[in-house]
């Protein structure tokens, strides 16, 4: 169904989509950043830029509240149908596990505050690697949310598991370095944390993904099958 | 939450239009065709109205809705010019056939207009007016009919001790819920309501469309609206019309949040072309 946001008789309930939208996107804008920073914290073992990232968080939460009083104030004024009512759902939803992206990306600074040995500074790298995994999974679920583009979004779905098994093949590594070394096990559990946190953001990613896919079919796809989607989608 | 999964899924899985039973249906139209001289109002309409529900139609202004509302009671043929082919089947017997009885039909299927239209009477003989057309004088009997009509209409209690008094002193809700009353009185199977509310006040609306939802326990309820969320507020199932044509016609949960047609999801979102 080809569709356009601003073709409301109303100008005025277009304009109210539309900066809820660009709100969204500026929100994930700036936990886009917050993710890349922490990667970049961790990297390079910056405790000040670690500091920054977990200061910048109120940043979002602020987005999260503001947006959601946006949503609340358009079903009250307007009471939206159809995919207009879609698109305010979807948006609710979006921005909860936004604000819980944002939540993860501090979460996950605390390997940047510790010292680590040459072996142990491979595990970084790895992590860095997931990271940069996660980045695209994340500025490309962004921009299905922003093209409205279910078919991308699809493609976002997909690539969730492959973080899984990276997921698991890193914390395997850790443990058997752990087991290795028991006075490492503090630091590396630090590793093994922002390691769940990195799985954890694929996850809401894969999330977002469903509701974009919601928000242009109709079809609520969360907790069914990729056989059931592709069916749906006819892909 | 395994146990409520199966609720979840009636609500939202009510049976689709076209697979209501014969016993499930009250209405029936066929090929439905409606012109008024030259012009064609109506063309080829196929739906099933169900028993005991409320059925809205929508649509903009000249699209066919009210025309199709009073094809049902056949209103229409007080328009020299209309011509109507095909048919409408109430309980299976379609009635244009020519041994149908208009004023029997007219019994059957009541109506209520956009203004409360009650007659120059008292309030209980609006309401018993069309049992005295029907020879029914029992004076027990009225008394019966005025308070269960009322009553059915949320009226008796604001009007129970000035039954005498003339309709013309109620307001515009309470008249409208007393043209209701008198719809209802003779017992009807099918309630027309051609926009009911449009000319009151937001209270009053919600009083009607309240009683709407009750009166469907007995009565098939099709509503023409020109207000959508009223539509989607009352009805069971909703049926989207277009220049004469028949768009879309399903649950109304599923109208109002994945309409299957982009000119549906055009109308309901309020978009133009």
């Amino acid at each position: 169904m080809d569709f356009k946001i601003d073709k409301h008789i109303s100008g005025q309930f277009n304009q109210e989509l539309e900066q809820i939208m660009s709100h969204v996107l500026d929100m994930g804008g700036i936990v886009e950043q917050q993710i890349s920073q922490s990667l970049a914290a961790i990297s390079s073992l910056d405790a000040k830029l670690a500091g920054q990232v977990v200061e910048n968080d109120r940043k979002i939460n602020a987005y999260e509240t503001t947006i959601d009083e946006e949503c609340a104030r358009i079903i009250a004024k307007r009471q939206p149908a159809a995919i207009d009512l879609r698109i305010v759902l979807a948006i609710a939803k979006t921005i909860a596990d936004l604000e819980r992206i944002g939540d993860e990306a501090c979460r996950m600074v605390k390997p940047a505050l510790e010292s680590y040995n040459r072996e142990e500074r491979q595990f970084l790298v790895d992590l860095d690697h997931m990271g940069q995994q996660v980045l695209t999974m994340f500025n490309k679920v962004l921009d299905a949310l922003a093209r409205m583009d279910s078919e991308a979004a699809y493609e976002v779905y997909k690539m969730d598991k492959k973080i899984d098994k990276t997921y698991e093949a890193i914390t395997r590594q850790l443990m058997t370095y752990m087991m290795e070394d028991p006075r490492a096990i503090p630091k590396i559990m630090d590793v093994i944390w922002a390691t769940r946190s990195l799985e954890r953001i694929g996850d809401r990613c894969q999330n977002i993904s469903e509701h974009v896919i919601y928000l242009i079919k109709g079809k609520d796809v969360r907790h069914t099958s990729r056989e059931h989607i592709e069916k749906m989608l006819g892909v | 939450m395994i146990s409520i999964a199966p609720e979840v899924a009636k609500i939202t899985n009510a049976i689709a239009p076209s697979e209501l039973t014969q016993e499930q249906t009250a209405l029936e139209m066929n090929k439905l065709n409606l012109f008024y001289g030259d012009k064609q109002a109506l063309y080829n309409i196929d739906m099933k109205i169900p028993k005991g529900k409320v059925t809205a139609f929508i649509g903009p202004s000249g699209c066919g809705k009210s025309t199709l509302l009073r094809c049902i009671n056949r209103m229409n043929d007080l328009v020299d010019i209309c011509r109507v082919e095909g048919q409408i089947k109430l309980d299976g017997k379609n009635i244009y056939d020519k041994d149908v009885d208009v004023a029997t039909l007219r019994q059957n299927v009541g109506m209520v207009f956009q203004r409360p239209n009650p007659f120059p009477k008292s309030i209980y003989e609006n309401v018993v007016y069309g049992l005295r057309i029907q020879g029914i004088n029992d004076k027990r009997r009225l008394d019966e009919i005025v308070e269960t009509s009322l009553r059915k209409a949320a009226l008796w209690e604001e009007v129970k001790d000035r039954l005498n008094d003339s309709a013309f002193g109620l307001s515009g809700g309470q008249q409208q819920r007393l043209v209701i009353a008198r719809a209802i009185a003779i017992e009807p199977k099918v309630l027309l309501l051609d926009e009911p509310t449009s000319a009151l006040d937001p209270i009053s609306t919600l009083t009607i469309e309240e009683l709407i939802n009750d009166l469907k326990d007995t009565y098939t309820v099709v509503i023409v609206t020109h207000n959508m969320q009223q539509a989607a507020r009352v009805s069971n199932y909703a049926a989207f019309m277009f220049m004469g044509e028949l768009i879309e016609y399903s649950d109304t949960n599923q109208l109002f949040t994945t309409p299957a047609k982009k000119k549906t999801e055009d109308y309901i979102t309020g978009r133009y072309g």
